[in-house]
């Protein structure tokens, strides 16, 4: 019961992270009505993903179509991780400069043409676990197993999840916005950066790419990634204990480019304007 | 004469298949929420394919940070998982669903 609770809350957790941030911030923006339609629209569309993917390792998780569906779930992870990248950009553009109404405007526009990518974005984030959590829960409902209630366990994962959105939001509040601009950014950059190490592991394993030295150093004994506290921490950073040479390399570089870029960015971006970082 | 090469190929394509069909998939089954057998062991050195079939009434999420594999198989589906050439030692994978059991370790010699 705790296991399958775990189990859900943690597939649900990545979701949860992209919506609430992207929901957070985009409820503080002077055009709201818009972003939450698109938000919302792409959790609609990343359930119909989940269910879809579901049907596909329920039916035909042959050795045939497994493949297929392997480059298809490497692909997402890393367009996924590519997006997630662009999203804090973009937040970091529009998030600061949006009570100036000239900006707010120009914002707005440039908008226009992101909604899309902040509704795949989170389709991607929702689908991409949550396929394998219908999976899960299938196989119990399909069983009766010693006190394992399905609906029971559907219900309190949906509460947990549902409480680390809650969090999140409140988190908004609590803190200043800054603070946990700051925060969310740093989360949705160790995600992505989990994701690209996933992938591009996904890649070494189906022999696309070689893993050069595997493994460069070994650190189980400090923090297992096999044990479940670890699993959790691999899963929400890209830490592994056993490293191989190439994600390795992907990783550092990701952490020296993104972090640089963002400088950069913010350095063009107009002087902050006394009012840019409302309290809430 | 004019045959000799497309003969030689195709005698070495025979070959290539002989030997890929050679190397059948090793078996692993996971049974009761435990994977048997529990050490499996693996030549060193080549691809190796291991045919994971999931006999319980559960989903399990075949996963290996040592070897760097994640697969979720719905009850009662096999899936094939391909693995690198191994240097010789022991690595360790797990179900993720069901951690507390399913355990196990693949040894390559």
């Amino acid at each position: 019961m705790g296991n399958a609770l775990f189990i859900v809350w943690r597939e649900s957790a990545e979701a949860m992270l992209v919506v609430g941030i992207l929901y957070a911030w985009l409820r503080q923006r002077p055009d709201a009505a818009t972003g939450m339609r698109f938000l919302w629209g792409g959790v609609a569309a990343g359930a119909g993903l989940a269910l879809l993917l579901a049907l596909v390792m329920l039916g035909i998780a042959s050795s045939l179509s497994g493949d297929a569906l392997e480059y298809f779930q490497l692909a997402i992870t890393l367009v996924a991780a590519g997006l997630i990248v662009q999203m804090v950009f973009w937040m970091r553009r529009h998030g600061r400069t949006f009570r100036n109404d000239l900006e707010r405007d120009m914002a707005r526009e440039a908008g226009e043409s992101r909604w899309w990518g902040l509704l795949v974005v989170v389709a991607l984030a929702v689908g991409r676990e949550s396929a394998e959590t219908v999976v899960f829960l299938y196989g119990l409902a399909g069983q009766d197993d010693g006190g394992i209630d399905f609906p029971v366990v559907l219900a309190v994962g949906l509460l947990l999840a549902f409480a680390t959105f809650w969090l999140l939001q409140h988190g908004g509040k609590v803190l200043s916005w800054r603070r946990f601009f700051r925060i969310s950014e740093t989360l949705l950059l160790l995600l992505a950066g989990a994701l690209l190490v996933g992938g591009l592991e996904k890649l070494i394993a189906l022999g696309v790419l070689p893993a050069l030295v595997d493994p460069v150093w070994d650190t189980s004994l400090i923090l297992d990634d096999s044990s479940r506290f670890g699993g959790l921490v691999a899963s929400f950073t890209g830490y592994r204990a056993k490293p191989a040479l190439v994600p390795l390399l992907a990783l550092a570089a990701y952490w020296i480019a993104v972090p640089l870029l963002l400088r950069r960015s913010h350095a063009k971006a107009p002087a902050p304007q006394p009012v840019a970082a409302p309290s809430r | 004469m004019r045959l000799i090469r497309p003969a030689a190929a195709v005698v070495t394509a025979l070959l290539a298949i002989a030997a890929y069909a050679e190397d059948a998939p090793l078996k692993l089954v996971a049974r009761d929420g435990r994977f048997e057998p529990a050490t499996l062991d693996v030549p060193a050195g080549k691809r190796v394919r291991i045919e994971v079939s999931n006999q319980n009434a559960k989903a399990i999420e075949f996963e290996s940070k040592d070897l760097k594999q994640e697969k979720v198989i719905a009850p009662g589906k096999t899936a094939v998982i391909t693995l690198n050439a191994l240097k010789p030692g022991e690595y360790r994978y797990f179900d993720e669903f069901q951690q507390s059991t399913g355990q196990g370790k693949i040894v390559a010699k």
